[in-house]
């Protein structure tokens, strides 16, 4: 599993190293390290930490050894690979129309984030919008596919998708 | 090897232009050389067993408009009356019905002649039904121009890449798409980007083939066929045109640094055609009147490949390349026999 976890340590020299190196006994890969001095909180600085680990026994035992080595943990969690997608509508249609589209495609498909853009209305009413979505599986974006794909049929929407 | 040529449009030209560019070529490889017996035009056509010379078959159809002196009725009479071992299939395409190009290739299949097209008519409705007619006849069948005409995609695929897995192939398979969205991406509405694409020559004067995504949709369907080895028709594929791409919708993609590319893609499941958001910078998202394919293998990755998509001499290179290609087949043969 791939871990992301923000520690604290004291600032003082060698302590970046002694708060890394349990994720190696632990038979963790480090993927990437923000060491932030401008974040000091009670004379501590703060580590971003992203790393593989096997499963949650290791996790266990590395935050027992950060505890016994005064690391603080501010925030730890698991991380996973999201799928983007750029979507472009052209037709005549409401923003709300988009809206409802994204709500209702939401009750079955898990997204990270949508963000929708609107070119302003031109002379013939005709709009067009740009829907970046990220979502948490290839399948999930596969059925955001086929249901913004069967959606823009029904409505006569000329649907363009990202490569 | 004796060549019938059917069609002596603009590709029939250019490849009489191409006989006599690469003359020494085929004499020092070969041994011998190659002559064209006859050639058909819409209405009449040039028969010579001991040869036509391509110089003067451009020059009488520069002066007259026609390549031959005799006009005829029925083509399959005149393929009949000629000894040859090749048909060159470059006639007008017909989508709908395959036209006369569907019946010669047919013809002469069925007569055990090798045969080259870049039709993409009788390849896109019966591409099953004459591979299984060469095959029954053990003839060569060769249509590397029907696709992307000077980009070599089909060979690639069939000889280079010939080892791999291949998940799918997309790729811009349309010059005239090509240019116009070009031309939107630098301002200019649709409707003067296809007037700039007929004036340029690039569009027909109904360009309804070209703008709703057939043209492109014939590829897509060979490409299937002989890639793939799925059984599909032209009724098959998925297609949106770029008549609804408006000014506005090419300036929202840019402005995500985006263009948009009328894009067909093949793979064991899909076969569509339709516009999609190309990121600035992408082997697809090139510019004019180029094709390009990106060919996704297991083994090598993603292999890009571009070139013009048609033209006179660039779909004779196509061409060439098959007629190399039955030629060696045939060199090999022959000497497979001498060895047994």
């Amino acid at each position: 599993m791939m871990v992301n976890a923000q520690i604290y340590v004291k600032d003082l020299p060698g302590r970046l190293v002694e708060s890394l190196e349990p994720i190696s006994l632990v038979n963790g890969n480090i993927v990437g390290v923000v060491h932030d001095r401008e974040q000091i909180v009670n004379q501590r600085i703060c580590i971003d930490v992203t790393f593989e680990i096997k499963g949650n026994h290791e996790l266990d035992q590395l935050k027992d050894i950060w505890k016994s080595r005064d690391v603080l943990i501010a925030k730890i969690g698991s991380v996973y690979k999201t799928y983007t997608m750029e979507y472009m509508l052209v037709g005549k249609f409401k923003a709300s129309f988009v809206e409802s589209l994204i709500d209702k495609a939401s009750k079955a498909i898990h997204f990270e984030s949508v963000d929708v853009n609107y070119s302003s209305k031109n002379a013939s009413s005709a709009r067009t919008a740009m829907i970046s979505a990220e979502l948490i599986s290839e399948d999930d974006l596969k059925r955001f596919d086929a249901f913004l794909m069967n959606a823009c049929k029904k409505s006569k929407i000329v649907y363009i998708r990202g490569i | 090897m004796r060549i019938l040529i059917s069609g002596f449009g603009t590709v029939g030209q250019g490849f009489a232009e191409a006989m006599i560019l690469r003359r020494n070529f085929f004499q020092e490889r070969y041994g011998k050389d190659l002559t064209i017996v006859c050639v058909m035009d819409s209405s009449t056509f040039a028969l010579d067993q001991s040869g036509l010379c391509p110089a003067e078959l451009l020059e009488r159809k520069k002066s007259t408009g026609k390549v031959g002196t005799e006009r005829y009725q029925d083509p399959l009479k005149v393929m009949d009356s000629v000894e040859y071992d090749l048909l060159v299939e470059v006639s007008p395409t017909d989508i709908k019905t395959g036209g006369a190009g569907l019946k010669n290739i047919r013809h002469a299949l069925g007569a055990g002649k090798d045969v080259i097209t870049v039709n993409k008519g009788p390849l896109a409705l019966k591409f099953c039904e004459l591979v299984a007619l060469a095959k029954k006849n053990n003839c060569k069948f060769r249509f590397e121009g029907s696709v992307g005409g000077a980009m070599p995609i089909i060979n690639l695929c069939r000889e280079n890449l010939v080892g791999e897995n291949i998940s799918s192939i997309r790729g811009i398979l349309n010059g005239t798409c090509n240019f116009i969205l070009t031309k939107m991406d630098n301002g200019q509405s649709f409707e003067q980007a296809l007037k700039e694409a007929q004036q340029m020559g690039y569009a027909e004067t109904d360009p309804t083939n070209d703008i709703e995504g057939y043209d492109s949709a014939c590829k897509v369907v060979i490409l299937a066929n002989s890639l793939f080895k799925r059984n599909v028709a032209f009724s098959d594929v998925s297609i949106t045109g770029i008549t609804a791409i408006s000014s506005e919708a090419i300036s929202l993609a840019a402005s995500n640094n985006m263009v948009i590319r009328l894009i067909g893609e093949v793979s064991n499941d899909k076969l569509e055609v339709a516009p999609r958001l190309v990121p600035k910078g992408h082997p697809l998202s090139i510019t004019g009147t180029l094709n390009a394919a990106q060919v996704v293998t297991d083994l090598a990755g993603p292999i890009t490949i571009s070139g013009r998509g048609a033209g006179k001499i660039e779909t004779a290179s196509a061409i060439m390349s098959d007629l190399v290609s039955i030629m060696d087949d045939r060199k090999g043969r022959e000497g497979r026999c001498l060895n047994q």
